[in-house]
């Protein structure tokens, strides 16, 4: 639909920190290094935020640090920068979801 | 009506994706290709057991990963004012883009069919236009 050929612009957070959510359930954070339009992403002193071993989709506070890596595209699902994230009380009220 | 021209139409405007896994993004819709690749601004992270909450300045999510999005209603009426305009622009941008070589290298544009009856109208390389316009 746009003339572009996607709406990925990462170039903003180059070298700065940033979260990765992988189909499955994975959760990285890292430096973001490179990327591609296939949104394959290099992430430098990357640390995975381990899960909860009875439920894939529960993090946990533990860590565990992986270096260097480069994320697969195919797997990824979210990409967003560490700056301005952080937990917050139900902003909703009661319902959860709108 | 089509799913993208919704989708491109409620540009600006709060919505909520759920991904494949459950977890809920609220957030306004600043730009969406024709993968359903998304960036969002001003967001809420719900998790899938709607418990906790996380607010994230912006994100990209990949359309891959979607599961479904609800957008606010009075875009469907958006949608059918702009219908017309919106219709030429993806005839061009298509055409484009078959010319460019995607369609002819993957040999789409003869897959769509119907090709001997669309030729006669005077558009008929248009091999996406032309089924789009009928489909109305």
């Amino acid at each position: 639909m746009t003339s572009k050929p996607t709406v990925l612009d990462l170039e903003k957070y180059i070298d700065q920190e940033v979260s990765v959510k992988f189909q499955g359930g994975r959760e990285v954070r890292g430096i973001l290094k490179g990327f591609d339009p296939l949104v394959n992403v290099v992430l430098d002193e990357c640390v995975e935020t381990l899960r909860d071993p009875n439920d894939a989709y529960r993090l946990t506070d533990k860590t565990r640090r992986l270096g260097l890596v480069v994320c697969r595209g195919l797997q990824v699902s979210l990409v967003c920068p560490n700056e301005g994230l952080q937990e917050i009380e139900n902003p909703f009220g009661q319902q959860p979801q709108i | 009506m089509f799913p993208l021209s919704l989708l491109t139409t409620a540009k600006g405007n709060p919505m909520l994706i759920e991904l494949k896994n459950g977890d809920t993004y609220n957030g306004r819709l600043v730009n969406a290709d024709s993968w359903m690749n998304i960036s969002l601004q001003g967001v809420i992270c719900t998790s899938k057991d709607g418990d906790r909450f996380w607010n994230i300045a912006e994100c990209y999510i990949r359309g891959n990963s979607i599961k479904y999005l609800r957008i606010p209603d009075e875009i469907i009426d958006m949608v059918q004012e702009e219908e017309m305009p919106v219709k030429d622009k993806n005839k061009k941008s298509f055409s484009h883009r078959g010319r460019g070589g995607r369609v002819n290298t993957t040999g789409r544009g003869r897959g769509r069919g119907g090709r001997g009856g669309r030729r006669g109208e005077g558009r008929g390389n248009d091999g996406r236009g032309g089924p789009r316009g009928g489909a109305r």
